[in-house]
């Protein structure tokens, strides 16, 4: 049990260094990897079920990494950490049974390293180990947008991972001044999370601090003003990048500022809220607009992603109950909507080898089944009534409306524009008369229904039940959110 | 006296290696690969000495009798002579199919290889200015003639003609320094200096200064520091492979022995006057030498400029001693290991592609596809890459992080921000390489792992980077990025004043 943890961690590593140093063929590969996932996802099932919902952090493992500056390995779970442990293990078969037919060996093993980078992020309770995991996952994900990409790939690659890494170092100054005020003023060395949530600061250096740590959440999110790379870097990514780019990777940004930023420095954000607030209102308007404009589906859905990351942002930093649950809770359903629909883009991109919305029409007449899928993953990102994305954003808006009039009618419009441009969207792709491309379009297999079926059960199931999911973290919030609460004043 | 011949051991070794070394090559008819097995046991023997020296050495005098306290012999220089063997050795190893492919290396480049480490050897023994210029001229002079060693090749004389010029000139400059101090101090013992240094007032030696600040001179330019940077693009293309991997590696490492020695011992009394200079070169290396390896279109080129740029840091790490920070210096020592590492990895596959291939150049374009032409080798050379950025899970991220910190703890936050700045620009031009290796389809079909010594050296090197990197004492015997601190600061713990 008390290596659990360590196990979902390593073993993606483990499979990756082992297959390649015996340079299997490409069928072993693929059914070791996927193997591999089916485990890590059971991994995490049972961590799942032996996880105690009032326990606060759980599974905690520490010891000693680099003893002259206390920097330990240092893991735990806590509910919500668990939820996006949960999605990247349940997504990761997922996405490996969705490129089955992949020759190119590059895939899986930088899928692998991806998966052991992003449960590190999320397990990480040590600053430096933390930075270490949110470091490496960038370098699987700049190889397989150079190497497999589509479009300007080698620049979109060096795009996201230059701006990335500018928000990186900028956190990394900011860790290491915070190790060694914790080294002068507590008398020993630590990068602890808990150790280093202990300091205080006077408020111009703690506004400086958390702004260093905003700064590179802001562009992993990203936030209007930093979000130049978001959509080129999804529009050159090969499906499985983009899936977790907008599933897993974008909500690291949220739960990076929920986990660091809000621990380390209530008082200080208290600072940024409102230009926090303002960009992510201008970043509903913007991007859903932008979302209108765009002529190729990942964009398309690369601004919708932006949107709904920005009301999640928004949710975040509104820090009342109702917000909060409901951004964690539409964190987890547009993850999983957002894959459905990428996985789907993928699937269509396999079949027309292209994917602007001109060249595509009237795939729901001769492809009954994509079209009925596609249009519930699309319409579950509206957050239509049914699905869990509409719980979700209700509590969003509602604490939006409880922390000003306007602030919740503009979160208000973000359902609204989403309706706009994904209806508009599927009546041009799926309706209308079949064009060149679309003419011999084939359906759905059962292999891609069973990749999914999972997904829709869920986002189902969180629609009709959302007191399933809101209870489960509802514990470790309401003690965060006083205790954040208590800080401020 | 038996404890002095077993101290002197190694340097002895290397020596009697460089003299016979020199006398055998006269034999014809012996086989490069012969030359360079012996070089390499006397290297070994040497090396498996210094390293039970380690052991049990703390503070001692090479035959006091003899030589007074010309030559110290304490953990820190062990330290340094371990690393000199073990650069020489993997050159020479890496290197061994590279000298078979070309045809003007013969028996006098290894005897040359020897003294210059003999030179460098005693450099970090040095406890006296007469001596270090000596040990500073010995490795420097086979130097300069190792780097024109391709008599074939127009640039490689030019680049010997360049060093020689700018290399003398800024030797002179330590000769006067130490004329200087010793018209003043009336002696030229490190520890003499430091007295006289500590028990008088500063307007009352500024001749002792004066001539400080032009040791300092020679030292930043040996080092390759701006504004003395000039020399190391042009000198590392134009010399031959292992020429450069040994320069790029050991000399750096001999002579921040030195500057350490000279900076934790010497320089303690006038680290107010001297700081603001050291800062001012820090910053100017660190800029100049990321807008060279911007503009390099040589990886060679890039290699050269991008040493550069971290001697700048292990200039901030100086810096921030001279402020007071406690653990700066075994940053510095740390940081030598993480670069001497990568260093020695990246410019090996270098040289084992120059070697394998008429790639005479090798520009950042002969490197489109590599990943899918040798993955392995490839996958080595992203670690080499990703460790000189200091990208974490290597070594080089540790370097750079004790290296900010101690700035951090000299109170110079934004010293460490503008150091964080430079490594960022840094991951531009080190990923352009793991870019072109990994998105361009090859030319040529996928080959084999070739298995040799040079192949099997370079794949340790990148695992050694990364367990230095996130290695434990998991693994009780190899120093992992715990141990190499440790042994950093045992090092500097014997360093006697």
């Amino acid at each position: 049990m008390q290596h659990l943890l360590s196990m979902i961690l390593f073993l993606p590593l483990l499979v990756a260094f082992t297959m390649g140093i015996f340079r299997v063929s490409i069928e072993t590969l693929r059914m070791v990897t996927f193997g591999s996932s089916l485990m890590v996802l059971l991994f995490a099932v049972v961590v799942t079920s032996y996880f105690n919902v009032e326990g606060g952090m759980q599974f905690v493992h520490n010891s000693s990494w680099i003893s002259h500056y206390g920097i330990n390995y240092s893991i735990g779970l806590d509910a919500i950490s668990l939820l996006l442990l949960l999605l990247i293990a349940l997504l990761m078969p997922l996405i490996f049974l969705a490129i089955w037919e992949e020759q190119r060996k590059g895939y899986f093993y930088n899928l692998l390293l991806l998966q052991a980078g992003i449960s590190g992020v999320i397990m990480a309770q040590d600053l430096i180990l933390f930075y270490l995991f949110w470091e490496s996952m960038l370098l699987p994900i700049f190889i397989m947008i150079g190497s497999y990409g589509y479009g300007m790939r080698h620049f979109n690659a060096m795009k996201i991972i230059i701006m990335t890494v500018f928000g990186s170092m900028s956190m990394l100054l900011a860790i290491i001044y915070l190790g060694y005020t914790h080294y002068t003023t507590v008398g020993f060395w630590s990068f602890e999370l808990s150790n280093l949530a202990q300091l205080a600061f006077d408020s111009k250096t703690s506004i400086l601090l958390a702004g260093a740590f905003l700064l590179a959440f802001a562009i992993k999110i990203p936030l209007f003003g930093f979000h130049t790379w978001m959509a080129p870097a999804y529009s050159s990514s090969p499906t499985a990048i983009v899936v977790v780019l907008s599933a897993i990777m974008a909500k690291l940004g949220v739960y990076g500022l929920y986990r660091f930023g809000f621990t380390l420095f209530e008082i200080p954000l208290g600072f940024y809220t409102p230009y926090v607030i303002l960009l992510c209102l201008i970043g509903i308007v913007f991007y859903s607009i932008h979302a209108i404009m765009q002529r190729d589906l990942k964009r398309i859905f690369a601004f919708s992603s932006g949107a709904h990351l920005s009301l999640i942002t928004l949710g975040l930093f509104m820090t009342n109950i109702y917000a909060w649950s409901g951004g964690l809770y539409l964190l987890a359903t547009h993850a999983i909507a957002s894959a459905g629909i990428f996985l789907m883009i993928g699937m269509l991109g396999r079949r027309t080898q292209n994917i602007q919305i001109a060249h595509l029409g009237g795939i729901a007449s001769i492809a009954p089944r994509f079209a009925f899928f596609f249009a519930f993953f699309a319409l579950a990102i509206t957050g239509v009534p049914g699905t869990g994305g509409f719980v979700a954003e209700l509590l969003i808006i509602v604490g939006a409306f409880k922390y000003h009039f306007w602030v919740g009618v503009v979160a208000a419009m973000t359902m609204l524009g989403a309706i706009l441009f994904i209806f508009w969207t599927l009546q041009r792709t799926l309706f209308g008369t079949t064009q060149e491309v679309t003419k011999h379009f084939g359906d759905l297999s059962a292999i891609e229904i069973g990749i999914l079926t999972p997904l829709v059960i869920i986002l189902l199931i969180t629609g009709i039940f959302p007191s399933l999911l809101l209870d489960f973290f509802d514990a470790s919030l309401s003690t965060n959110l006083e205790a954040f609460q208590g800080g401020v004043k | 006296m038996i404890w002095d011949l077993y101290l002197v051991m190694p340097l002895a070794l290397i020596f009697i290696g460089a003299l016979f070394l020199m006398l055998f090559s006269l034999v014809q008819k012996v086989e490069l690969a012969n030359y360079n097995l012996v070089t390499v046991a006397f290297l070994t023997l040497s090396l498996i000495i210094e390293l039970i020296i380690f052991q049990n050495v703390e503070h001692d005098y090479l035959f006091e009798t003899i030589f007074a306290k010309m030559f110290i012999v304490d953990k820190l220089s062990t330290l340094f002579n371990i690393l000199f063997l073990s650069g020489a050795i993997l050159t020479l190893l890496i290197n061994n199919n590279y000298f078979k492919s070309r045809d003007y290396y013969n028996g006098e480049f290894f005897a040359l290889l020897l003294f210059s480490i003999f030179g460098m050897m005693m450099l970090a023994h040095t406890n006296e200015l007469i001596t270090a210029f000596i040990s500073i001229e010995l490795a420097s002079i086979t130097l300069y003639v190792l780097v024109g060693y391709n008599h074939h090749s127009l640039k490689s004389s030019e680049a010997m003609l360049k060093y020689i010029i700018l290399g003398s000139l800024a030797g002179v400059f330590f000769i006067l320094g130490v004329a200087l101090v010793y018209g003043v101090v009336g002696s030229t013992y490190l520890g003499d200096i430091y007295t006289y240094l500590a028990h008088h007032q500063n307007d009352e030696m500024t001749l002792l200064i004066v001539g400080m600040m032009f040791m300092m001179v020679t030292l930043l330019f040996k080092i390759g520091a701006a504004p003395f940077h000039s020399w190391v693009v042009d000198v590392y293309i134009g010399s031959p492979f292992p020429v450069t991997m040994f320069m790029a590696t050991t000399l750096k490492i001999a002579i921040f022995s030195i500057l350490l020695r000279l900076f934790l011992v010497d320089f303690a009394p006038i680290y107010p006057i001297i700081s603001e200079i050291i800062k001012a070169v820090a910053i100017l290396t660190l800029l100049i030498g990321s807008l060279l390896a911007i503009s390099q279109t040589q990886l060679k080129g890039m290699l050269a400029a991008s040493s550069i740029v971290h001697v700048g840091y292990m200039l901030i790490a100086l810096y921030a001693i001279s402020l007071g920070s406690s653990f700066a210096a075994s940053a510095i020592i740390f940081y030598l290991i993480s670069y001497f590492l990568s260093a020695v990895g990246a410019f090996g596959i270098l040289s084992f592609l120059a070697s394998d291939e008429e790639k005479r150049h090798l520009s950042f374009d002969d490197f489109k596809g590599f990943a899918h032409e040798r993955p392995y080798m490839a996958a080595a050379m992203t670690i080499f890459m990703l460790s000189l950025a200091g990208f974490p899970s290597t070594i080089g991220f540790l370097g750079k992080f004790y290296i900010f910190m101690s700035a951090i703890e000299a109170g110079e936050i934004l010293l460490a921000g503008f150091g964080i700045m430079i490594a960022f620009i840094s991951i531009y031009y080190y990923f352009k390489l793991i870019a072109l290796m990994y998105f361009y389809p090859s030319a040529n079909p996928k080959k084999k792992f070739p298995f040799s010594i040079s192949t099997l050296l370079i794949v340790a090197m990148a695992l050694m980077i990364v367990w230095g990197g996130i290695g434990t004492g998991l693994i009780p015997f190899i120093a992992g990025a715990d141990g190499l601190l440790t042994i950093a600061s045992e090092a500097l713990k014997t360093i006697g004043k």
